[in-house]
């Protein structure tokens, strides 16, 4: 903590006033929950900032992903992107811009003088909501800070060939599965889900030694709601142990051993079978067994955003142990672009990184940078 | 399984001797026990558990074993295994072990036997020599001495000139 200027914002007016009158937004790059969380967040201490996102939408990647309550909420945090963007669409002060691309940056004193352009895609998938507004042409943005909050990229579930994706039919991945569910049930006629946990992470020979932790969530999650869309359903759950989320989460887990088949292996190969994907994996005696399911879905992790090294460079910020992005001076980094996260975590990081970049604007201090995996 | 019966230093001898150094890394995630045909022919070779068993440290169990000859060395595990723990050369790393400690199978013990007396497994007659010869290559006949030599048994045999091995 610094000493210089005011400390803390909420509520006081000198400081509101005062960090206003310094009229460099913050700029926000990425707008999915961990962006505009740290823009509500900006807000609610009387910051302007700019978020800037390079699809047509915010809300990010979560958008489509389906609410995975039974009778009660499941905690799983889908619904959060909805109340955010609902929020951020109340707060006339806080600016968007989509379909836009940070492409050079430079220091200024304590902040960034940030060239954003254009950037070609595909148009929006849903109706613009009023905050959403494309960028037209090649704009200079003075930002007294910086947050990087441009989100994960998904694993390629084809790089695991063995596993069938793109291959075998009925073989799909957990994030296809969020959408189907998204919209309403299962895919056809599938009664019997195998779920393979852990593909694309800790796995040495692709350089992912990391566990992604929101994936045994997730994936527990949808196969639960399965079960209740189609009571029928049998669910195998293919994992080599499971995610702790705390206390709750303990019971629930229980519940979901005693209703699904949990398997302590993870299949070797995937091959099309005669009525649907056949898994080949050690059976509970170590023998090779072979099983058809209707729908095998690979829980994919969480990967380096896409944009890391470019704006790792241009910023002049270390690259994270990982590849996931770390803090500098001025630039913090939020959401699942600084390691795996949840939605909760994403938001919650990126409040965080909002409070950092606040109280960089007084000071002119650099915040301590975020550590990758933190 | 009580734990003085286990010998933690067992997993880093195993990846001291060459090949062996995966080992420590596996997750016990069976993919390689997944895709053993061994497996498929014999319910009780499970190379994930023969894994296990070493990193525990059940020294005597693993070198012991009769299970650990019957890797065929056909790395199926080691295509599959996410954290590249080369489990065929491992299980080779652990054979070499049981083969110093003098757990070699009989079977195993007769062709070291043969491989030191005659320098190799299989006999070659006229028919390789004439099959050589058609390749150009000198024919190669029965030197037991160069083995020996070889394998430091005994002092190099001055060799005839114009002679191969
Ligand atoms: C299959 C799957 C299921 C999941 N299910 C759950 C769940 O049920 N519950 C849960 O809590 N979490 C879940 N997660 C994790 C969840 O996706 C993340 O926590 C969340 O998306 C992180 O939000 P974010 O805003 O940090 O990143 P993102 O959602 O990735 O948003 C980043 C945004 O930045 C934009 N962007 C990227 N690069 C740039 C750039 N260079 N310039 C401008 N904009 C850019 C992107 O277009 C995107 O809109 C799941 C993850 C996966 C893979
Ligand atoms: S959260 Fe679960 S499925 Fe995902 S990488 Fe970690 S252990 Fe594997
Ligand atoms: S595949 Fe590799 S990590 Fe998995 S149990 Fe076998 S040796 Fe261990």
């Amino acid at each position: 903590m610094h000493n210089r200027g005011p400390r803390r914002v909420g509520g006081c007016l000198e400081e509101i006033i005062f960090l206003s009158a310094l009229d460099k937004p913050v700029l926000i790059i990425g707008g999915g929950v961990a962006g505009l969380a740290a823009a509500l967040e900006l807000d609610r201490r009387g910051l302007a900032s700019l978020v800037v996102e390079k699809g047509p939408n915010l809300g990010g990647q979560a958008r489509g992903f389906c609410c995975k309550a039974l009778e009660v909420c499941a905690r799983c945090g889908a619904c959060r992107v909805g109340d955010l963007l609902q929020q951020a669409a109340q707060r006339p002060a806080l600016g968007a811009l989509t379909q836009a691309l940070a492409v050079a940056a430079q220091r200024q004193g304590a902040g960034w003088e940030v060239t954003l352009i254009p950037q070609e895609g595909p148009k929006p998938t849903s109706p613009a909501l009023a905050l959403e507004r494309p960028l037209g042409e090649r704009l200079l943005v003075q930002t007294g800070a910086v947050i990087l909050a441009v989100g994960h990229q998904v694993f390629d579930a084809r790089k695991k060939s063995r596993l069938g994706y793109g291959r075998v039919p009925g073989v799909m991945t957990a994030g296809e599965l969020e959408e189907t569910l998204a919209k309403g049930g299962l895919p056809g006629q599938a009664r019997r889900l195998a779920f393979v946990q852990c593909v694309g992470s800790r796995d040495q020979a692709l350089g992912r030694l990391y566990c992604s932790r929101v994936c045994c969530g997730f994936a527990l999650r949808l196969a639960r709601l399965a079960r209740y869309l189609e009571p029928g359903s049998e669910v195998t759950f293919f994992h080599m142990d499971v995610q702790d989320y705390g206390q709750a989460w303990r019971a629930e887990l229980a519940e979901m051993r005693a209703g699904m088949r949990f398997i302590r292996a993870i299949p070797g190969e995937v091959r099309p079978g005669a009525g649907g994907p056949l898994a080949v994996f050690a059976g509970p005696d170590g023998q090779p067994q072979e099983e058809e399911f209707d729908l095998v879905v690979l829980a994919t992790g969480l990967e380096p955003p896409v944009a890391a090294p470019a704006l790792s460079e241009m910023f002049g910020l270390t690259p994270g142990a990982e590849g996931f992005l770390t803090g500098g001076q001025g630039v913090l980094v939020a959401g699942s672009a600084g390691g795996p996260r949840s939605i909760a975590e994403s938001i919650e990081s990126a409040a965080q990184a909002a409070a950092s970049a606040a109280e960089h604007l007084v000071s002119g201090q650099a915040p301590s940078p975020e550590v990758a995996h933190a | 399984m009580r734990l003085n019966d286990c010998d933690p230093s067992f997993k880093h001898e195993i990846a001291r001797q060459p090949g062996g150094e995966g080992i420590k890394t596996c997750f016990a995630c069976a993919a390689c026990t997944a895709r053993c045909p061994v497996g498929s022919l014999k319910p009780e070779y499970d190379p994930r558990r023969l894994l296990r068993l070493a990193i525990l440290g059940r020294r005597e169990e693993v070198l012991s074993s009769p299970l650990i000859w019957l890797c065929c060395s056909c790395q199926n595990c080691s295509e599959v295994c996410p954290q590249d723990v080369r489990c065929t050369d491992v299980l080779t790393a652990i054979k070499n072990l049981a083969a110093a400690a003098g757990y070699a199978p009989p079977s195993g013990q007769a062709m070291a036997r043969q491989l030191a007396a005659h320098g190799r497994l299989l006999e070659v007659g006229e028919f390789e020599n004439d099959k050589r010869a058609e390749l150009g290559l000198p024919p190669v006949s029965e030197q037991p001495g160069d083995y020996q030599a070889l394998l430091g048994l005994k002092p190099e045999a001055p060799r005839p000139a114009g002679e191969g091995a």
